[in-house]
């Protein structure tokens, strides 16, 4: 028997909350970014007071304190500096090892370490190209009044450009 | 009012993989950091700064401070909270006492650190950390235990400097040399340069000994001001002489620089310049080896020596006995493992010894110390430099 919304007692409660960000505009302002991420775009804010481009985004630029963002494209292809290889610890959630990961040159907007999915152990090399991979995660039961909706949810990696 | 500061008492549970609870591992740091010192009355502390970081997750428990203070036996009376910066929560915790006491907020503040991490259910460790980096971005991309971003600041390290995989060994042979003359340690048993050569394999280049453990354990510290510490301890007095703790960036995307450490050179900057010490005149250094690279760099960005030569200055046994600065003379997080609050306090212990002079490993006349912890993404460092002698 299972209580509706407390998803603990089905067994989710972890996956739920702890892998992967909320991200129902409930519980996270900057929600849009997993809506675009839907669209396979690659976003962040853009400040329109001072031309900043934090990333993460945000709701307040850090630079000059505006609150006046808007959303922008950013690159989804980038350039792979180096590679590492974990064949060991990789946490639960996250596949069997070895988990790959890159610093990736985003086309100079920011040097992101990166998890590289769809790519053998000694495939990627420096120099190599990357892209955006967007996939499904585990849904959040959500209470939503009396109900249970289950927000879907996805996050990102990067792939080898075929 | 400003105020010298002292440090007159410390000690430590046993670290390791440990049968009991956060609250067992706290009661036994206390009662060896009383041990330490006969003549401190525990009675007469008047603060408690505690530092965990996995408290809530592990042994699910908040409002620690007032928990320990009870299970202690100290009745703070002008402050009793605790302190999280993750592996520099302790440190943390010692600048903020420091700066109670120096400002006349507290006569005698005593800081304890620990965690219990694991569970019965191994995963858990490696799970929770998630929760370590920016959980939302950079815990998202599997970026939990720290492995993958040291392999990559030593690949690049490697690349940029032709840093080599002999030098990372150098410093896991003596830390872990140390670390088994020091009973309190998790390991108790030396390795051979051939042995970490060809250790069972992390995220390349980084093998087993490469990579400091998960451990369960406490520390404790008693500061006091300079009037009052004269009274408690028969022992050469310790002072702190400057601190200094920065931050640049959190997110992995915005670090600044991977094979220099900005934050590190900024907090170093500020204690050397407030305790009026020179890197070359740190007599011995306990340094944040998380991953035997850290150490290597750390060397470079504390100034001990010119960017890029840290390998070779390793190599060269310049941070060892007999060398330039001895450095983490109790084992270090490889040897002594990092229980992560209780990691800063443990460092300020041993550099508390060596300037005593009653170190298990003694430096010879030392008279000025230094800690130094980094913490998150690389993305806070904590730096504290102690004396014999007051700036
Ligand atoms: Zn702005």
């Amino acid at each position: 028997m299972s209580t509706p919304g407390i998803s603990i007692l089905e067994g989710k409660y972890m996956v739920t909350m702890d892998l992967f960000p909320q991200q129902s505009k409930e519980f996270n302002q900057i929600y849009e970014f997993y809506e675009y991420l839907k669209e396979g775009r690659f976003t962040t804010t853009k400040c329109k007071d001072c031309g900043s481009e934090p990333f993460p985004p945000r709701v307040m630029c850090p630079d000059c304190y505006s609150t006046n963002m808007e959303w922008i494209d950013w690159p989804t292809v980038g350039t792979v500096i180096d590679v590492t290889e974990e064949a060991v610890g990789v946490p639960l959630g996250f596949g069997k090892p070895p988990m790959i990961h890159a610093l990736v040159d985003l086309d100079g907007k920011r040097t992101l370490f990166l998890r590289i999915i769809n790519c053998n152990a000694g495939q990627l090399k420096s120099g190599d190209k990357v892209k955006l991979s967007v996939f499904d995660v585990d849904p959040v039961p959500q209470e939503v009044g009396r109900e249970v909706v289950q927000i879907a949810r996805v996050f990102y990696a990067f792939e080898p450009m075929k | 009012m400003d105020r010298n500061v002292c440090v007159i008492a410390g000690g430590m549970s046993k670290w390791g993989v440990r049968d009991g609870s956060q609250r067992d591992f706290f009661q036994e740091a206390a009662k060896a950091c009383y041990d330490d010192n006969p003549l401190l009355n525990p009675k007469e502390i008047d603060g408690l700064l505690v530092a965990s970081a996995y408290t809530e997750r592990t042994s699910y428990q908040t409002h620690l401070a007032p928990l320990v203070a009870e299970y202690v036996g100290v009745k703070p009376k002008n402050i009793c909270a605790r302190v999280e910066l993750l592996c520099a929560s302790g440190s943390s915790a010692i600048i903020l006492a420091f700066a109670m006491i120096k400002s006349g907020q507290a006569d005698i503040v005593m800081v304890a650190g620990g965690e219990k991490l694991y569970t019965p259910q191994k995963w858990e460790v490696f799970y929770s950390e998630l929760a370590s980096v920016d959980h939302d971005w950079d815990g998202g991309q599997g970026l939990g235990l720290p492995p993958p971003v040291f392999a990559m600041v030593a690949k690049q390290h490697m690349l940029k400097y032709g840093t080599k995989k002999e030098h990372l060994g150098t410093v896991s042979v003596k830390n872990r040399r140390n670390s088994a003359k020091n009973p309190k340690a998790q390991f108790q048993t030396p390795v051979t340069m051939e042995e970490v050569m060809s250790g069972r394999m992390i995220v390349p280049p980084l093998t087993l000994y490469d990579c400091c453990p998960i451990t369960d354990g406490a520390a404790c510290l008693v500061l006091a001001a300079e009037d009052k510490a004269k009274d408690l301890t028969d022992k050469p007095l310790v002072y702190i002489r400057g601190t200094g703790q920065a931050s640049v960036n959190n997110m992995s995307g915005n670090m600044p620089n991977w094979t220099t450490w900005e934050a590190l050179k900024i907090a170093a900057h500020q204690a050397y310049s407030k305790a009026k010490v020179d890197p070359k005149e740190v007599n011995v250094a306990m340094t944040h080896d998380c991953f035997t690279i850290s150490e290597i760099i750390e060397m470079e960005d504390l100034g001990f020596c010119e960017k890029g030569e840290g390998g070779f200055f390793v190599a060269d046994g310049q941070n060892d006995f007999g060398g330039q600065v001895p450095t983490n003379t109790d084992g270090g997080l490889l040897g002594c493992g990092h229980p992560f609050g209780g990691t800063g306090i443990r460092q300020g212990m041993e550099v508390m010894r060596q300037l005593r002079g009653d170190a298990v490993q003694q430096v010879p006349n030392a008279m000025t110390g230094l800690t130094h912890n980094l913490s998150g993404f690389i993305s806070a460092h904590t730096v504290l430099i102690y004396g014999r002698e007051v700036a």
